[in-house]
């Protein structure tokens, strides 16, 4: 297999877009092309792969890759729409990686966007949950920050994560953001006032106890962008390609009631080691992570998941400060979903951008000095599709 | 008819499942039988969500994951405020959502005893 690399990235500002979903997707492609140094026209670009999970019940519009080749003047590249729930995004870097490795072609242009806030909030919630049992979950109202609420009560119980780490968690995200501009949410919450204070009930009610508005992301508009190439033509871009070392996907029991375990998110775990042994690697060589922190508990959960910490102590990296960017492996350092935002079609893709910015050392105000090695787990259903994404710096 | 909740019984093996599914994990056998499941079951875990999806007129539900003594493990509505993990729960059936002609019937468990 011929060796992957990511030549160019984009991103949108994450937030509320207020133009078509195919225009924040081609905003974001264009950035990415333009920083791989990749013309449009024809020829330029061999296959285009878009991830979004609502184009079709959000917007009401099917096959947006032709839409979007169309409008990038990118034909006749091969094109098609990835759907995978919240996971489409690495989905999509997952199928181009494999366009490129097996040969059949050289460079592949991946784009993930979603475009959410053109419903109301309680729509959104609901066109979520359908990636929920239609019988025995969506069915009931249960939606994807109930079963969040009730994984953190079974979390808690059993390994004495409180609510106060959760919201160390938010806090860091949020300061992370503070040096992304593009992150959705500018502004770092008052930790007192969000979880100590006597009226931290009022300005962060519970969504779903014990989860609490500032342990789940905020619904957002935006795009992400890679530009994917073969490693033996790294000559022909002007920043040398991040290395693709490594993916992961796995997936696990549709109904989250019968998970054996219910506190293990054995897909995570599987996505992990399937993208460690193909890359190589071990948890302890990883530098940086962006890990899927839709709810806050996501990020302790993964991080023990995916190798990074033992089980159960998750949290205690976090109060520590390790996973903070200074700390000894920084996590979410974009925001995460968090603070940066969660549009569901580009957030795998949006992960992987900042591990590339990250590697090549262009993170500015939350750069990880020296990061060689960095994963991406982007996470889909409440856990029952999973894609682990590992980049690595060349020479 | 009064309506009822199934668990579905491989009848290769007699492994019990719920939902229904097509291929079953336990031998891979493809056909299952009907059996009611009803009665009391455990708490495992529960939450109360404030932030509803479309389509309920409330201000929050109750929601659970249980535990029937067969092995089954479901999720329903919780018609109990007085929720602590591990509490014994009696399974009922009811309105679990109002759909446009159609009403969805689903588990709604009730403190046992």
């Amino acid at each position: 297999m011929r060796k992957v690399g990511i030549a160019g990235v984009g991103h949108t500002k994450f937030g509320r877009a207020e133009i078509p979903l195919v225009d924040v997707l081609a905003l974001a492609a264009l950035e990415a092309l333009d920083d791989a140094g990749v013309k449009t026209g024809k020829g330029n670009v061999d296959q285009v792969f878009v991830a979004s999970m609502g184009a079709g019940i959000l917007n009401r519009q099917s096959s947006v890759a032709s839409a979007l080749v169309d409008t990038l003047d990118l034909q006749p590249a091969m094109a098609e729409t990835i759907e995978n729930g919240p996971a489409s995004g690495a989905s999509a870097v997952k199928l181009g990686y494999m366009a490129i490795a097996s040969g059949m072609c050289d460079v592949a242009l991946v784009v993930g966007g979603e475009l959410m806030r053109v419903v109301t909030g309680w729509e959104a919630t609901d066109f979520v949950a359908t990636m929920l049992h239609p019988d025995a979950e969506y069915a009931y109202g249960l939606t994807l920050p109930a079963f969040a609420g009730m994984f953190t009560r079974l979390y808690m119980d059993k390994y004495g994560v409180t609510e106060k780490d959760l919201a160390m968690v938010a806090v860091k995200n949020h300061e992370h953001a503070m040096h992304n501009p593009v992150a959705h949410i500018q502004l770092v919450p008052n930790f007192h006032a969000i979880i100590e204070d006597e009226d931290a009930h009022v300005i962060n009610p519970y969504v779903a106890e014990p989860l609490r508005v500032y342990d789940v992301c905020p619904v957002s508009d935006g795009a992400a962008a890679l530009v994917l190439c073969a490693m033996d033509l790294v000559d022909r871009f002007p920043k040398k390609p991040v290395r693709i070392a490594g993916i992961g996907q796995a997936t696990d029991t549709h109904v989250v009631a019968e998970r054996e375990i219910p506190t293990d998110l054995l897909a995570v775990r599987l996505a992990a080691e399937r993208a460690y042994a193909m890359a190589g690697l071990k948890p302890e060589d990883i530098d940086v992570a962006e890990l899927h922190d839709a709810f806050t508990i996501l990020e302790i959960a993964i991080s023990e998941e995916a190798g990074l910490f033992p089980r159960g102590e998750g949290h205690l990296a976090a109060r520590r400060g390790d996973t903070r960017v200074g700390g000894k492996l920084p996590i979410n350092t974009s925001g995460g979903l968090k603070a940066k935002g969660h549009p569901l079609g580009a957030t795998g893709v949006s992960q992987i951008v900042e591990i590339v910015r990250q590697l090549r050392g262009e993170a500015n105000g939350r750069q990880v000095e020296g990061a060689k090695h960095g994963l991406a787990v982007n996470f889909g259903g409440f856990g029952n599709n999973v894609v682990a994404t590992i980049l690595s710096k060349e020479g | 008819m009064e309506p009822r909740m199934y668990a579905y019984r491989c009848t290769a093996c007699g492994k019990l499942f719920h939902p229904a599914r097509a291929v079953c994990r336990r031998c891979g056998g493809r056909e299952f039988e009907a059996v009611p499941l009803e009665g009391e079951g455990t708490l495992l875990t529960y939450t109360r969500v404030y932030a509803l999806p479309e389509g309920y007129m409330k201000p929050w539900l109750g929601f659970g994951i249980v535990e029937f003594p067969n092995g089954l493990r479901v999720s329903g509505h919780m018609n109990t405020e007085d929720l602590t993990v591990g509490m014994k729960v009696r399974a009922t059936v009811g309105v679990v959502k109002e759909g446009v002609g159609r009403d969805y019937y689903g588990f709604i468990f009730e403190k046992a005893g």
